[in-house]
């Protein structure tokens, strides 16, 4: 594998990631972090959504009349996202954390992090890269979600994936961290640990 | 190639929107029966939990076979009435033939009850009777954002409310979605009293019900609405009134029995 393209994977996982570097994608963090199975499927989904839409549009990217770009952008992630919500809601796994994300699945495709890579990435680069960027700044942005949600369910509910942790030694659930300000003082301290391990991105 | 021409643009926008459209289209019918399935079994946990068979977060566990299962066993019977609260037909409720409304469904009949362009003929309501004495009603109705619908419960054909499950399509998290997710919002309808004499048959009160004076809501046809989601429960207000008021008759009835 060429260093580009490790760059291109490795990249939005820590050093470059959508939400905490980039900060993209806040709003669907807050909304969805309250349980880990919550944030392990909005995770998943916005993988597919961003690395297939990343690699269809770098296929068409020679095709696409420069003027209407976004218009066929939104399309494209917007039939992504439409198929996520069908296949999720037709299995019964997945049903009732589909119910539970509601709109979340939905609203996917106001998320920053798929246009902006669509944009900035995959309409100049050939399709395997674009497919590999899209699919890393799922992650990244999964990453943190699941650190959120890990930390939110725990204290919030008291359990991890529904399994009970803490509430068999008495453990009261704190109900500010199932809030959504928690969410966002969470995200702060993350953003402050990234910092201090990474000294570039201090401003002087 | 000049892919900036008008022609060019015009055409190719309107083939990547047909073939989207074609492809979402074929996945939509593909996935249809299954969708449906799950549907039909979030239904009836919702009338079970009303009907106060568990909570519902319990009765979430159990797998759709297993939800078909205990409603073909619990269910005495099901049928529908006119608004004159006479039957006119029986619901299917074997366990390979059963009959439940899901929201769209509810809509319609909504629309029936309320009359005017929307009305597609005459509204029938079904009437769901469980072997541990309760009367299931469905209601539908208006929120903040989008539909809300629900399930409420009957001590044996009195007008003493036994459960309650509301659910909703988009109200706010931590605000209208209470309807859903308070169990103490959904819990406040035991015991209370619909007051089937007059159009306002429920109310939910802002600023608070009637209290004893240890704190326990009145037993009378009011409890509190949800701080914050005022439209919310003003929707989830006029959808029980319009409904339970369609149901009066049926209720009415000097003798409601099976």
């Amino acid at each position: 594998m060429s260093q580009k393209l490790k760059e291109t994977i490795l990249n939005p996982l820590f050093k470059g990631n959508p939400i905490t570097v980039l900060v993209l994608g806040i709003c669907s963090s807050l909304a969805v972090t309250v349980t880990l199975k919550g944030a392990l499927v909005m995770t998943l989904s916005v993988i597919v959504v961003c690395g297939i839409s990343s690699l269809i549009l770098s296929l068409l990217r020679k095709t696409i009349p420069g003027r209407v770009r976004i218009i066929v952008q939104l399309v494209v992630v917007a039939m992504m996202v439409i198929l996520v919500d069908q296949v999720l809601k037709s299995f019964e796994a997945t049903y009732a954390i589909d119910k539970q994300l509601s709109v979340y699945i939905g609203l996917i495709i106001t998320n920053c992090i798929v246009m902006g890579r669509i944009e900035a990435f995959a309409l100049g680069n050939k399709p395997w890269p674009s497919f590999l960027d899209g699919v890393a700044n799922g992650a990244g942005y999964g990453i943190i979600l699941l650190v959120v949600a890990f930390f939110r369910e725990l204290l919030g509910s008291g359990t991890l994936f529904g399994i009970d942790i803490l509430n068999w030694m008495g453990y009261v659930p704190n109900n500010l961290v199932i809030l959504p300000p928690f969410a966002l003082i969470l995200l702060g301290c993350i953003v402050w640990v990234q910092r201090s391990i990474q000294k570039d991105l201090q401003e002087q | 190639m000049n892919t900036n021409n008008n022609l060019y643009t015009i055409i190719y926008t309107t083939v990547i929107v047909v073939v989207v459209a074609a492809l979402l289209a074929f996945v939509s019918q593909s996935l249809k029966s299954k969708q449906e399935a799950n549907e039909k079994a979030e239904t009836i946990a919702q009338m079970l939990a009303a009907a106060r068979y568990d909570f519902k977060s319990e009765l979430d566990k159990m797998s759709n076979s297993d939800k078909l299962d205990m409603y073909a066993a619990e269910i005495e019977r099901a049928f529908l009435i006119d608004l004159q609260g006479n039957e006119v037909r029986d619901l299917g409720t074997d366990r390979d033939a059963i009959e439940v409304f899901s929201p769209k469904d509810l809509k319609r009949i909504n629309y029936n009850i309320k009359g005017g362009a929307n009305a597609t003929g005459e509204a029938l309501l079904p009437v769901f009777w469980f072997r541990n004495g309760s009367v299931v009603v469905p209601i539908y109705g208006a929120g903040l954002w989008g539909p809300i619908w629900g399930y409420i419960s009957f001590q044996g054909g009195t007008p003493t409310i036994g459960g309650a499950y509301f659910d909703h399509e988009s109200e706010t998290a931590g605000l209208g979605a209470k309807i859903k997710d308070d169990l103490s919002f959904q819990l406040q309808f035991e015991g209370e009293q619909a007051d089937f004499s007059q159009a306002n048959v429920f109310e939910i009160v802002k600023g608070g019900a009637p209290k004893e004076a240890d704190g326990k809501s009145v037993v009378d046809n009011k409890i509190d609405a949800i701080t914050g989601a005022t439209m919310t429960s003003q929707g989830l207000d006029a959808a029980i009134d319009t409904w339970l008021a369609a149901y009066a008759p049926y209720f009415n009835a000097e003798e409601v029995v099976l």
